[in-house]
Order: C-alpha cells, then sequence, then structure tokens
C-alpha cells in the first residue's frame, strides 16, 4: 500500500503522525539554545606556560623552544604558533578539521610530560586550554569600588561569584585587574648585612615560625587531651615582631631591618572603569549553554546582589552578547514571519482559494518545526545561520504539495469525488515530486561536507534545507492529499466582479497568453535573443571586478576598542597619564559612550586573558560601549575614524589599533591582509618590517597598518664572570637565585585568615633595587658565608630585546598587517603585493601573505569546488531522471546567467561579495535548476504527446509560467526583508538577501526566456520522434 | 447471463465498486495497472511519466436484465467528465460451472 493511499485511507493516523511531529518539534524548539553562531570548536589547543620573572628571550629559549620542538610530532598537526612574551609562553597548536580534540589534548598532556623535566625550575607546569567559541566571556561587568577597594577580592567572592556559580548553564566566572592581597617584608640591606642576616634566612625564619603542628595525645587521669602546637600568624602583625637573632647581646626583630606592609599585591594594571578604579568580570557560558537565557539570569542574579553590596561597589554591564544576539534573533524571527506572511499571500494570489492555501501552507510550520528536531538532536542551536536557512527554506517547502494540490484540483474538475481525486492524482505526480526535491538535495547535501570555518556557516543550511525540503515532500503526498480529500470540494464559479475568478485569475490569464506570445516571438528570434543574453551575462561579468570582495561582512556591534601602545619600556605610571587624558577627550566629544573601561599596563602574573590580547606596561586597552544602534547618528565605524584623528594628535602615542568586533568573530577576527615575514635574525627582520609597513602606509586604502614585533625594549643584564664567581665559590644558579630573591621576592609562607591565603614575601626595599649600582651593590653569600657584591662577579648591562617573539611552523616571525579602507580586502592584497615586489628581501627571509586574505582564499576555494560538486551532482539526478546525457546541460546552461543577476544586484547596492552572498548563490542554483526542470520536464511531456518543438515550448510554458513565478516569488519576498533589515547584525546576512533577490529576478527571467530558446537550439524539432523512428527499424517486418 | 467487461480510468474504482454493490452484483474480478487506448479519443492511459492515467477492469457476469441498468449508469458516471473514461463491453456467457 502506498504511502497516500494509507495517508488517505486512514486521515486520523496521518493527522497523529503529524501532530507528534509538531508537538515533539515544539519540545526541541523550547530546548534549544540561542546563540549567534553555531557552536565552533576550532581545532586549536593552546599551552601556557607561566614563568614569572623570565624575559621574551628567556622564555624563547628555556620554555617555548622546548615546548615546541616535543609537540611538533603530533599527528593531524596543521601548524604550530606561538608567542613568547615576558612571564609566559604561549603555544598554539592548530589541527586538521575533525581532528578529534580530547584525544589530540591526551597526546599533548603525554608529550608535555617529558617536556616538564626540562623546563626550569621556577616555570609552572604547562597547561593545556581547548579553544571553543562558548570559552568567550558573554556577559562583562565592570565593577567599581572606592573605599571597598583594597577588599573586592573577598567582597565579590562571596557576594557576587558565589550566588552567580548557582546559575543552570554558567561556566567560569574571572575576574580581571583584582587587587591582591600580599604581605611584603621589605629589607633593608645595609642593616641586614650588618647584621649578617640575609633575605634567604629571614625567609627561612618567617617559615620556620608559621607553623603548626599536632604533637600527639596526652592522657591525664580519666581523660585524653591532643597536644598541638599553634605557630601560625593570627595577625599580620606578629610578624614584624619575629625574632631573627641576637648580635652583640641585642635582640634582633624583623620590623628592626625591615618593613613589613600588609598591602594590596603591586601590580604593574591600571583598571579604570568610567574613570574608577575597578575590576572586570567575565562571565563565561558552559559549553552548548544557552548564551541568551544564562546572560538574562545572570543579569537578573546581579540586579538581585546589587543592593547586598557596600554603598561605593558598583557593577555595570561593559558588554552583554546576549543583547546583540537577542536583538539579531528577533530581527530574523520578524523576517522569518514576513517570509511566511509573504508565500501566504503569494499562494492566495496565485490559487484564489483559501481551503487549498491553507492547506499548502500547513506545510510550513511541519517542515520548519522538523528543523528544529534536527537542530536538538544534533545539538545544535538557535542562530543567525539556522534562521536563515530556514528563511531560505521557506519558500521552497510549498513547492511540491502545489504540484500535488493543483494536480488533485484538476480531478475534481473532472468529477472525481476529493477522495478518489486525492490519491490517484498524488498517484501521478509522486514519482515526479520525489526527483525534483532529490535535484535540490543535491545541491544543498554537498554543504554539509564542507570543511574549516566555512564548513560551520554551510553544514546548517546544507542540513536543514536538505531535512525540511525532505520533509515538505513526505507532507506533500501524505498530508496534502489526505486534507485535499476532507477539505477540497468543487466550487461553482464565482460570479462577483470583485471575486478571485474575475480579477486575479482573468489576470494571470492574460499574462500566460502575453508569454505564451512573447516565447513564439523569441522562438523565432532564436539567434538574436542568445546574443543579447550573452552580452547582458558577458557585460555583468565585466562588473565583478567592480564588486569588492571580503570575508566576512562587518557589523555594528556597539562597540569600539582600542590597543594604544606607548614607548616601549615606559612605566605604567607615565601610561596611565596618557590613559587619564584619553577618559577626559573620550568624555567631552563622544556622548554616545556608555561605559568606558580602560586598562593600562599589564598583569604580570599570566593570566587566560594573556592569550586574548596584547599587554605590556605601554599599553592601552580600551573598550567603550555604545549606545544601541538606533539611539546614535554615528556608527561605530564613524566614531572610530574620529577617535583615529584624536590619537594621532597625542604625542605620546606612537602606535593604536581600533577594532570593532566583540572579541571572536567568525573567520578568524578582523578583516586584515598579514603579511608573514619569517627570519631568525629581529635586525634583518625588523627593518623589512618596518621598510614594509612604511610602503603600505603610502597606499592610500590600507588603515590601521600595524607590525606585530613591538619596538625592542630596553632591559638590563646580569652578565657574570664565572672566573671570579668560581673565586668565591658560586655558581650561577646559586646567584640568579639570590637575585630573584631580592628583586622579585622569596614567596617565604602563606599568611591564613578566615580560610584564605595570602603570601608572604620576602625582598629588598624598593629603594635598594631601583639603578643599575644598586643591582651591582646587592649582596649574595657563598657557602662558606662570604659576602659577595654582584658588581664584584659581574656587570649589570642594558640591552635591548623584543618584547614579544612570535613563532610559527617553529621559526620567528613578523607579521604586518593592514586593514582596508574603502576597497574590498581583495584589492588591497593586490595593491600590497606590488609594493611588497618593490623592496628588496633580505636573505634568508621568508615572506607570505597569510591573515583573512589567506582565510577568504581558501573559503572561496572550498566553496568553488563545492559548486563544482554540487553542479556534478545536479546533473548526475537530471541526467538519470531525463535519460539524457544533453537536457541536463541545458538546464545548467542557465547557471551561469543567474551569477549575472547576483553581480548586477551587489554592484548596484555596493555591496561586497563575501562568504554570505556566495552563500545566496548556492541557493540560486538551486532554484534556477528547479524552475529550470519544471520547464524543460513539461516541454519533453508535451513532446512525447506529440506536439512539435516549438508548439510543445509554448504551450509548456505557458503552463509552467504560475508554478515558476510562484517559486521565484515566494523565494524573493521572503528575502526581501533580510535585505531591507537594518536593524542589528543586520550587516551579516543582508548581503545573502540582496544577492538572492538580484539572482532570482535575473534566473527568473532566464528560466523563462534562456531556457526555452536554449531547448530550440540544442534539441532540433522532431528528435524524439526520430528516436521513435530508428526504433522501428527493427520492425521492418511491417513495411 | 451476460458478461459485462468494464475498463475505466482507475480514479474512478470508488465510483464503479460503490456502483456494483448498489446493484447488487455479487461477483466480480478484476485487475489493476491496465494500460490501454480508446478507438476513438482520449489520452492514452499507459501510467508512464508522459501519459500518467492507467485503467482498470472488472469482469462480471450478470443476469440479462441488469446489463441495461448497469450501462445506464456507466453512461453517467462517463458523462460526468468525458476525459476520464470508462468503457463496458458486454457479451454471451454460453456454459457456467
Amino acid at each position: 500500500m502506498s504511502i497516500y493511499r494509507s495517508a488517505v485511507k486512514k486521515p486520523i493516523t496521518t493527522l497523529m503522525v503529524f501532530t507528534a511531529i509538531i508537538v515533539f518539534g515544539l519540545y526541541s524548539l523550547t530546548k534549544l539554545p540561542v546563540d549567534l553562531y553555531p557552536e565552533i570548536e576550532l581545532p586549536a589547543i593552546t599551552v601556557l606556560t607561566v614563568y614569572r620573572g623570565a624575559n621574551s628571550g628567556e622564555i624563547e629559549k628555556n620554555i617555548t623552544k622546548i615546548v615546541e620542538d616535543q609537540l611538533n610530532t603530533l599527528s593531524n598537526l596543521k601548524q604550530i604558533t606561538s608567542v613568547s612574551r615576558d612571564n609566559i609562553s604561549v603555544v598554539t597548536l592548530e589541527f586538521q578539521w575533525g581532528t578529534n580534540l580530547d584525544e589530540a589534548a591526551n597526546d599533548i598532556r603525554n608529550a608535555l610530560e617529558f617536556v616538564k623535566q626540562r623546563l626550569p625550575e621556577g616555570a609552572d607546569n604547562p597547561q593545556i586550554f581547548k579553544f571553543n567559541s562558548s570559552l568567550m566571556p558573554i556577559v562583562f561587568y565592570a565593577v567599581t569600588a572606592e573605599e571597598s577597594y583594597p577588599g573586592l577580592e573577598k567582597i565579590l567572592e562571596e557576594k557576587v561569584i558565589n550566588p552567580l556559580n548557582r546559575i543552570d548553564g554558567i561556566g567560569q566566572i574571572g575576574l580581571a585587574g583584582l587587587p591582591k592581597r600580599e604581605i611584603y617584608v621589605e629589607v633593608d640591606p645595609v642593616k641586614a648585612e650588618a647584621m649578617g642576616i640575609t633575605v634567604e634566612m629571614i625567609g627561612g625564619i618567617i617559615q620556620a615560625e608559621n607553623f603548626n603542628l599536632p604533637a600527639g595525645n596526652v592522657k591525664m587521669g580519666d581523660m585524653d587531651y591532643q597536644l598541638k602546637i599553634q605557630g601560625e600568624f593570627y595577625s599580620s602583625d606578629q610578624i614584624q615582631n619575629i625574632i631573627l637573632g641576637n648580635f652583640f647581646g641585642q635582640t634582633i626583630r624583623i620590623k628592626d631591618i625591615a618593613q613589613v606592609r600588609d598591602t594590596i599585591r603591586e601590580s604593574n594594571i591600571d583598571e579604570k572603569l568610567n574613570g574608577k578604579t575597578g575590576v572586570r568580570m567575565f562571565v563565561q557560558k558552559q559549553s552548548g549553554g544557552n548564551t541568551v537565557k544564562v546572560a538574562k539570569s545572570v543579569q537578573a542574579e546581579i540586579e538581585k546582589i546589587k543592593p547586598t553590596l557596600p554603598p561605593d561597589v558598583k557593577i555595570e554591564t561593559i558588554f552583554d552578547s546576549s543583547d546583540f544576539i537577542s536583538n539579531s534573533i528577533n530581527n530574523l524571527t520578524e523576517t522569518l514571519m514576513y517570509a511566511f506572511l509573504f508565500v501566504i499571500l503569494v499562494v492566495l494570489f496565485f490559487l484564489g482559494r483559501w481551503r487549498a492555501t491553507f492547506i499548502i501552507i500547513l506545510t510550513i510550520p511541519i517542515s520548519l518545526i522538523v528543523a528544529f528536531i534536527f537542530l536538538g538532536i544534533s545539538g545544535g542551536s538557535i542562530n543567525i545561520i539556522s534562521l536563515t536557512s530556514l528563511s531560505i527554506a521557506i519558500g521552497m517547502v510549498v513547492d511540491d504539495a502545489i504540484v500535488v494540490l493543483e494536480n488533485i484540483t484538476k480531478h475534481i474538475e473532472r468529477g472525481a469525488t476529493p477522495r478518489e481525486a486525492a490519491i490517484y492524482a498524488t498517484n501521478e505526480v509522486w514519482l515526479a515530486v520525489i526527483v525534483t526535491t532529490l535535484v535540490v538535495v543535491a545541491v544543498f547535501f554537498p554543504l554539509t561536507l564542507v570543511s574549516g570555518l566555512t564548513g560551520v556557516l554551510f553544514k546548517q543550511l546544507g542540513w536543514i534545507v536538505t531535512i525540511t525540503v525532505t520533509t515538505s515532500t513526505l507532507a506533500a503526498i501524505s498530508l496534502t492529499p489526505m486534507l485535499s480529500s476532507k477539505m477540497l470540494k468543487l466550487l461553482p464559479p464565482r460570479k462577483s466582479k470583485l471575486s478571485w475568478d474575475n480579477t486575479i485569475q482573468k489576470f494571470l490569464e492574460k499574462l500566460d497568453n502575453f508569454y505564451e506570445r512573447s516565447i513564439r516571438y523569441v522562438l523565432r528570434h532564436k539567434v538574436s535573443a542568445l546574443l543579447v543574453s550573452f552580452l547582458i551575462f558577458g557585460s555583468s561579468m565585466l562588473l565583478i571586478t567592480q564588486v569588492g570582495t571580503e570575508f566576512m561582512p562587518d557589523s555594528d556591534q556597539s562597540r569600539v576598542s582600542a590597543t594604544i601602545e606607548l614607548q616601549t619600556g615606559i612605566r605604567v605610571e607615565e601610561t596611565k597619564k596618557v590613559a587619564r587624558l584619553l577618559e577626559k577627550i573620550i568624555k567631552e566629544k563622544y556622548p554616545e559612550v556608555t561605559l568606558l573601561s580602560v586598562s593600562s599596563g599589564s598583569d604580570d602574573t599570566g593570566s587566560i586573558s594573556s592569550i586574548f590580547g596584547t599587554s605590556g606596561s605601554n599599553i592601552i586597552n580600551i573598550i567603550m560601549r555604545l549606545e544601541p544602534k538606533s539611539a546614535r547618528n554615528r556608527t561605530c565605524w564613524d566614531i572610530g575614524d574620529e577617535f583615529r584623528k584624536d590619537l594621532a594628535q597625542i604625542p605620546e602615542i606612537k602606535n593604536y589599533k581600533i577594532t570593532y568586533s566583540q572579541g571572536f568573530q567568525m573567520g578568524g577576527g578582523d578583516n586584515s591582509v598579514v603579511i608573514e615575514i619569517y627570519g631568525y635574525d629581529f635586525d634583518t627582520t625588523n627593518i623589512y618590517a618596518a621598510q614594509l609597513a612604511d610602503a603600505i602606509k603610502k597606499i592610500p586604502s590600507a588603515r590601521d597598518v600595524q607590525i606585530s614585533r613591538a619596538e625592542m625594549k630596553p632591559e638590563l643584564e646580569f652578565v657574570p664572570d664565572r672566573e671570579k664567581m668560581a673565586i668565591y665559590g658560586l655558581n650561577v644558579a646559586s646567584v640568579s637565585l639570590a637575585l630573584r630573591n631580592r628583586v622579585t621576592g622569596l614567596t617565604a609562607t602563606k599568611f591564613r585568615e578566615s580560610g584564605e591565603e595570602y603570601n608572604i614575601v620576602v625582598r629588598l626595599d624598593e629603594k635598594y633595587r631601583s639603578s643599575i649600582s644598586d643591582i651591582e651593590n646587592i649582596v649574595v653569600q657563598n657557602s662558606q658565608g662570604l659576602k659577595v657584591c654582584l658588581g664584584d662577579i659581574g656587570v649589570v648591562q642594558e640591552t635591548w630585546l623584543p618584547p614579544t617573539i612570535e613563532h610559527k611552523r617553529r621559526e620567528r616571525i613578523v607579521k604586518v598587517s593592514a586593514v582596508p579602507q574603502g576597497v574590498s580586502l581583495g584589492t588591497l592584497a593586490g595593491e600590497i603585493e606590488k609594493v611588497m615586489n618593490d623592496i628588496p628581501k633580505p636573505q634568508g627571509v621568508l615572506v607570505e601573505i597569510g591573515g583573512a586574505y589567506k582565510d577568504m582564499q581558501d573559503s572561496f576555494m572550498d566553496l568553488g569546488l563545492l559548486l563544482l560538486l554540487s553542479i556534478l551532482l545536479v546533473y548526475i539526478v537530471m541526467a538519470s531522471q531525463f535519460e539524457s546525457f544533453k537536457i541536463p546541460l541545458i538546464i545548467m546552461f542557465s547557471i551561469p546567467f543567474s551569477f549575472s543577476g547576483v553581480v548586477i544586484a551587489l554592484w548596484l547596492t555596493g555591496t561586497n561579495l563575501n562568504i554570505i552572498s556566495a552563500l545566496g548563490a548556492v541557493l540560486l542554483i538551486g532554484i534556477v535548476v528547479k524552475n529550470a526542470i519544471v520547464l524543460v520536464d513539461y516541454i519533453n511531456l508535451m513532446r512525447d504527446r506529440g506536439y512539435n518543438l516549438c508548439e510543445a515550448i509554448a504551450i509548456s510554458g505557458k503552463s509552467r509560467l504560475r508554478p515558476v513565478l510562484m517559486t521565484a516569488l515566494t523565494t524573493g519576498l521572503g528575502m526581501l526583508p533580510l535585505a531591507l533589515s537594518s536593524g542589528e547584525g543586520s550587516e551579516i546576512w543582508s548581503p545573502m538577501g540582496i544577492s538572492v533577490i538580484g539572482g532570482l529576478i535575473f534566473s527568473t527571467f532566464l528560466t523563462l526566456i534562456v531556457v526555452p530558446v536554449a531547448y530550440a537550439v540544442f534539441e532540433r524539432s522532431g528528435t524524439r520522434r526520430k528516436r521513435r523512428l530508428a526504433h522501428r527499424k527493427d520492425f521492418s517486418f511491417m513495411d | 447471463m451476460k458478461a459485462v467487461l468494464i475498463i475505466f480510468n482507475t480514479a474512478l474504482t470508488d465510483k464503479v465498486e460503490y456502483m456494483i454493490d448498489k446493484l447488487n452484483i455479487r461477483g466480480f474480478t478484476q485487475w489493476d495497472g491496465l494500460q490501454g487506448r480508446g478507438s476513438v479519443d482520449g489520452d492514452p492511459h499507459y501510467g508512464t511519466h508522459t501519459w500518467p492515467e492507467i485503467n482498470t477492469a472488472t469482469l462480471c457476469i450478470v443476469e440479462d436484465e441488469k446489463v441495461d441498468i448497469l450501462l445506464e449508469k456507466i453512461q453517467k458516471i462517463d458523462e460526468i467528465d468525458k476525459r476520464v473514461g470508462i468503457r463496458a463491453f458486454v457479451w454471451n456467457i454460453e456454459r457456467m460451472y
């Protein structure tokens, strides 16, 4: 029993099956997380190693190189890059897409086990970070405080972080720029030496005093007492009274030779939020968590917490990614609703029957809801891509139902009962319906095979369209006949003058006749028609040079960030002054800024945040949150450009970079062309990079030209004289440890208070370690207790070293990057390439172009391959359907023409060609091919039924005009809200709307004119009959 | 006794079956998926992509007096829409078992 027969005979079962699907779909919908993009697990793992007090050169030599060498042999490794910065080494391993990252992480862990013993002693264990888009903070808060600032850590920990951690879906809550309590014992070396006490001795004594130990049990009488020694400090005041020893009969306490300060840790970072001291708090969600939901509950919880905090502690949102997401999603949902409405109107317009329209429209929610089931099962989310995919699919899912319903109506008009008609009419067309669906699947299914970052975009589109279209076909051959058998009936022609029959129906008939006349005319002038089409095609292809290219469209996310660089090596105090000046400027000139976060200097402890951004004592990071897009006149780019001018006027500022996205964006961040310069020698590569940067700065379209290697930073180096050291019985290890203990400090022990631990650090007082001669005067002791000045066993030199050393493929690299202004990425890359050829390349230096431009080229290459695969698959499906090699070619003849429409539309609207508009182009293939199949199939049918070529074409054209127009109108009007939308995030998808609408207008015209002409040209009159004649030769006995 | 062979567009199956029941014709034999072409006009019924319609045949052996009424009803079915197609052919039954 066939599916449609069962469906009609068992209407209740059918209804129940579809009800079950809807219920399950709606259930999935409520469970689906909402996010901006599908979750992306970049196949990259970062190994972070902290070695406090080491400069970039030491980090490179002692840590990065060892880690890199050990990890280089991992399987599936695509690329290894690293950054060696002061205190920290970041090695990033990029794997092939599709690599199992858990396995890779295990391999890395194993490899690192070997590394550990070869790393310097003071280095922390390497940490592994998997990079996932869900790792990006979803909400950033600014916490400001005045009197409570020193105790902020504890306040936040207890009152904010703990309650927030209880929220479902919260991953981690981090704090940046937090004041940490620390106890310093700052030694006066002169007094200490006089009494023969070293820093190490003080550290040892403090450690020995700060001690608790259970001593056992004492039985006294009936009782059993526990005995213990309670030596731990209960107050930091105790430390200064610790006795160090006797000196000529006098007791020496710590306070005699040192100053004990219980304070917040010295930090080289200065965080100001709206001009107040503060801390940044960021919230991460769990992988797979619902960003919008988590962000909203965090916001609600924060509102509840606020009154419980001390009055001077203020929490303000710096940015909430859920705002942008929910606005974007709302916009898209609205778009989807409009598309739905338009489809209803179009179907009603063409059919003129309420019941028929209702039956057809019902397939839309069912097909779309099945997409939600798919998303639910595959762990997807509601995001821009999945919603856009749905709005693409919405126009396509009604096609099958229309074909089925049309045939049922035909049978009813011929007197069949609705029940008979439903069964037998479906029987006649079900195969054809499935084949056209197969073609659409052939176009979209290959999208699911795309790998890489573009794959993330295309996979969902591919799956969603494939699944919805397949569902719509199933619904069309089961639900549609069932409903038709129940709801349709023969209606007498309506008499009213304003009825559909007398208005739109008449108009459509006229349109049919007009089209039939024009097609006959065109068929008489085949050559000129083809010439005109080719002319249009050719000239539109010339326009392609005028259309810019980019990877991903930028969007105004109401955020401007700036990284500002001052003279390297400058003290953080000086950097702060500039930061205050900038704050003033921003407050005066940019009223749009609702929140300003300024951080200057660097956090020397090396935290995860160091992976994300550059820092250093000379760096100012500014984040400005703007008013929502609708509430301001200037875009974020306008403000950025203005701010650039302001920055250019401040003499202290050496360099600056302005970005607009919220950290992580698809396509590897910003739209920039990056020139990679490989070479070991710092001087050669620096000079070459500088030359290149100067030349690129002269290109008018280049903006924000940056050299990735910051300027050389002055540093002090103690060069030991081994001969002299040997005389005193010292070695490099003991000397460097001693030096480190005196300058950075020796963490002697931990002070415990109400469950928290604070470091007690012993070191020299700052005034005894702030000049070269101070360093040379530092006294170290050898094993015999002999005191030696550092100056006697070596010299302190000033040297220069880059603050960061980057590696790629284990080689040193300098990157020169530029962002295009007014032109496309591709154009800028071309211009830079020209400039590059004029500068002589030094020996031993290798230069390559990379960055977003490279990504773009790679993705376009991928897409090109995909296009080829789609076309091949479509050909295979069509060739088997028509049992012909030639007819698919005729149909595919129309594909290139539809791209003319895309190019013209992009050119007219000044939109760039990017991955999103390319997506639109892929979609067009589906529609063009589908329309052409409908037409060609009918022409074939007519010819088989005995009409001659031209007659068959004209009749088919007349009869298929409405379905073709319907498909085009439903899809085109469905896209119109996308193209016109100007809400938040619209920059991302409007190129798709524009290219699809442009392409559709063009391709519909093409299907209607060029395909018939091409058919007439390629298929000579009578070929179909001739085939039958040839066949007849075998039956010559009849002649 | 007469043999009546009704050959009709499969789309009319329900109508024909209803007619046979109503006329109290108990016995019949039915074939499905038959191809055919009318002698005068109308589209061929081949069940192919080009000619998707297909025929069913019902053979009933009825009493002589039922033939007229049967043909009359068949004509009525045909007149609903000539394009659908139904025909009946009658001949004598010589012997029966």
